[in-house]
């Protein structure tokens, strides 16, 4: 009985540290964050509790609903492009080529250069005036004058993506690279000299034993898309006309802009109800995969 | 001998923290956030001046990045850690009132007299005033004579109305590889400032003293309308640049006419441009001349328990000369007719920013602001990009606004 009391302090123990640090950097806040979503806090030091009121203005204003749908969209193709592309870098890095280390290093850059620099640089090429990409399409004759890309609704829609796109593809090339090269070589052997085709190996071979990989990538790009805020902000602040407005966006422009905490408030409740789904999917997918590889 | 130095160091302790303790409680500190890259010139010798003058306060200046400075100062307000004395932009004012949050700074008659006509309605709400106006901007009309040239046009006139500017544009967008005018459009603040400069060359307005909206109106339509007309000749995507990127297209030639503050000529002359400025081009309501007014203010805050000192020192430093100084070491429009002559006089560019302000019109006050420019901006964008029609996207932006007000 002492042994067992005496285990379970220690193990309290040495939990201890990591729970008050959950409780303070994440159960503190969130709690607070719900019960200042019930107020009508704004800059004054007084508030009132105002019940549903703030989930009722977001929910009947009618382009919350439009926003959520574009957050969506843009979580979806940003996360495809970015699996999509992950993956051929890995299949290229992964090949026996020559000079395979310095394209192994040559992946990192998006990674290691700060975000903000790296976004402000992507702002620079889409600038229609004094951007490369503009200049360059204007010296090859595919356009007649610039192009501003941030300008319109589409481009500005488009560009965001593919910054974040830039940004995330080294973290997944790197991740799906080291499953790649868990993937015993053997299999890969036997398969060549039955006479298997390259396409046909990774097919059968890669693909299904890289699909806890990607399911896991997937689901933490999804997490960490989701709430990109840096990207919009520094490129379109959001614009134009809202094309590029998710919710991360609108929820800082209510808080922090308009500095309606409360109504901010809720709509970052209703972000972190839907994070909170994807994670329960990805912990989910998680238990699954170890139970399979448990069998 | 090993008491004796163990004795001296308490005693020396001792002195230190009685000595600061005194001080702690002899000298109050105005904490004071300057916003800028560094403190505005004069400042520090103006400190010295008012602390000899007011023993027993100390100012304690901090210097805030202007990306940073509002949302600075606003956060320890809401926080309830006010600084004494802030550098803010006035159209935050009403905001701070009604939040209680800052303390009215009423002027005298004598010391509004003293300004140029509109700048203490510029920190005015509810009958007074909320803070001491510290800095101006006005705008005027620059045009790249050299461009004018290869157009066709007499590259001395510049366009002095909407029809005017509309035509040069056209013009020069038909003539030559630039484009006739620098539109200003972007999800940025000053988006909302440059059409404000077409409302107020043609007698418009957003909102009237009875805090009634008045965007939906014959006046603002047209600033709209003429909006939309110069799109055509403007640069490519003017979605996509904010004030400062235009001029930026200007000096390098892209465009040929933009309505900027008076730094704009001071970087074309080191970029070695042919250029000119006038007055904002007037629209067929006009009444005169007019340009948006836009101030900076120095607000006190509320519960520092030195608002009195802070509001004598925010006039101190305002006052007559010492603000003149600081001006012309900013290159700012002077607040107040001080020595405007003899500056038009030395430097004649000045005249367009200073003739503009008899019609001008400030910054509209919203209690809240950047849901004001939210829509403003939302409209503007609208109609450049083909989405609305003007009278449309006016009456959208009106109904809108009443929240905001």
């Amino acid at each position: 009985m002492t042994g067992t009391r005496s285990a379970t302090i220690f193990a309290l123990a040495l939990l201890a540290p990591a729970l008050i640090y959950i409780l303070a950097i994440v159960a503190y806040p969130l709690v607070d964050t719900i019960i200042l979503s019930f107020t009508n806090a704004s800059l004054r030091q007084e508030y009132d509790f105002i019940g549903w009121a703030n989930y009722q203005r977001i929910f009947s204003a009618g382009n919350f609903t439009e926003v959520i749908l574009r957050t969506f969209i843009w979580t979806f193709f940003s996360v495809s492009i970015k699996m999509i592309i992950g993956m051929f870098g890995a299949v290229l890095l992964n090949a026996a080529i020559p000079g395979q280390t310095v394209f192994r290093i040559l992946t990192m850059p998006p990674w290691i250069v700060p975000m903000a620099i790296g976004i402000f640089m992507w702002g620079w090429m889409y600038n229609g005036q004094f951007g490369m990409i503009s200049g360059l399409l204007q010296n090859f004759g595919i356009t007649n004058g610039p192009v501003a890309w941030l300008a319109y609704g589409n481009t500005a829609f488009w560009a965001t993506i593919i910054t974040d796109v830039w940004i995330g593809v080294p973290m997944v090339t790197i991740y799906f690279l080291a499953a790649m090269q868990s993937i015993p070589k053997d299999l890969h052997e036997a398969a060549w000299t039955d006479g298997a085709g390259r396409f046909y190996r990774f097919r059968r071979i890669t693909l299904p034993l890289m699909v806890p990989a990607i399911i896991t990538m997937s689901l933490l790009s999804l997490i960490a898309t989701f709430n990109s805020f840096d990207i919009i902000w520094i490129l379109t602040q959001g614009g134009p006309s809202g094309s590029t407005t998710t919710m991360i966006i609108d929820t800082y422009k209510t808080a922090m802009g308009s500095r309606k905490y409360g109504e901010g408030a809720a709509r970052a409740v209703v972000i972190s109800i839907f994070v909170t789904i994807f994670c329960i999917v990805y912990f989910r997918a998680v238990r699954k995969l170890q139970q399979g590889e448990a069998k | 001998m090993n008491k004796t130095i163990g004795l001296m160091a308490v005693s020396m302790l001792a002195l230190a923290s009685a000595t600061s303790g005194t001080f702690a409680q002899d000298v109050k500190e105005i904490s004071f956030i300057n916003c800028g890259d560094e403190l505005t010139a004069g400042y520090a010798d103006y400190f010295a001046e008012w602390e000899a003058a007011n023993p027993g306060y100390k100012v304690a200046p901090e210097v805030v990045g202007w990306g940073q400075c509002q949302d600075k100062v606003t956060t320890l307000a809401a926080a309830g850690t006010p600084v004494a004395l802030a550098y803010v932009g006035s159209r935050t004012l009403k905001q701070f009132a009604l939040n209680d949050l800052i303390v009215p700074v009423p002027m005298t008659d004598e010391e509004k007299a003293a300004y140029y006509n509109y700048v203490p309605d510029t920190v005015t709400f509810d009958g007074t005033q909320w803070g001491v106006p510290v800095a101006f901007s006005t705008k005027a009309l620059f045009w790249n004579k050299d461009l004018f040239e290869a157009a066709g046009l007499d590259p001395e006139t510049p366009p002095a109305t909407w029809e005017e500017k509309i035509a040069f544009a056209k013009q020069i967008t038909e003539n030559t590889d630039a484009a006739g005018y620098g539109a200003v459009a972007k999800t940025f603040d000053n988006t909302m400032h440059q059409f404000l400069h077409w409302v107020y060359t043609n007698d418009g307005s957003v909102i009237d003293a009875d805090g009634n909206i008045t965007l939906n109106s014959p006046q603002v339509l047209a600033a709209l309308t003429a909006l939309k007309d110069i799109i055509p000749y403007s640069e490519e995507g003017p979605t996509a640049y904010e004030q400062n990127e235009v001029r930026a297209i200007w000096l390098d030639g892209g465009v040929a006419m933009i309505e900027a503050s008076v730094n704009a000529g001071i970087l074309a002359d080191e970029a070695g441009m042919n250029w000119g400025v006038a007055p904002l081009p007037l629209g067929p309501d006009a009444k005169g001349p007019g340009t948006l007014l836009i101030t900076d203010a120095l607000a006190v805050f509320k519960g520092t328990g030195v608002e009195d000192q802070a509001i004598s020192l925010a006039k101190f430093i305002t006052d007559g000369q010492r603000q003149w100084d600081a001006e012309m070491a900013q290159g700012l429009t002077p607040l107040r007719p001080l020595h405007s002559d003899e500056l038009v006089a030395e430097k004649p560019y000045w005249k367009p920013f200073l003739d503009g302000i008899e019609f001008g019109g400030p910054e509209p006050l919203f209690t809240d602001y950047i849901g004001l420019q939210n829509v403003m901006i939302e409209m503007v964008q609208s109609v450049v990009t083909g989405q609305a029609e003007p009278q449309a996207a006016l009456e959208k932006a009106a109904a809108e606004l009443e929240q905001y007000k």
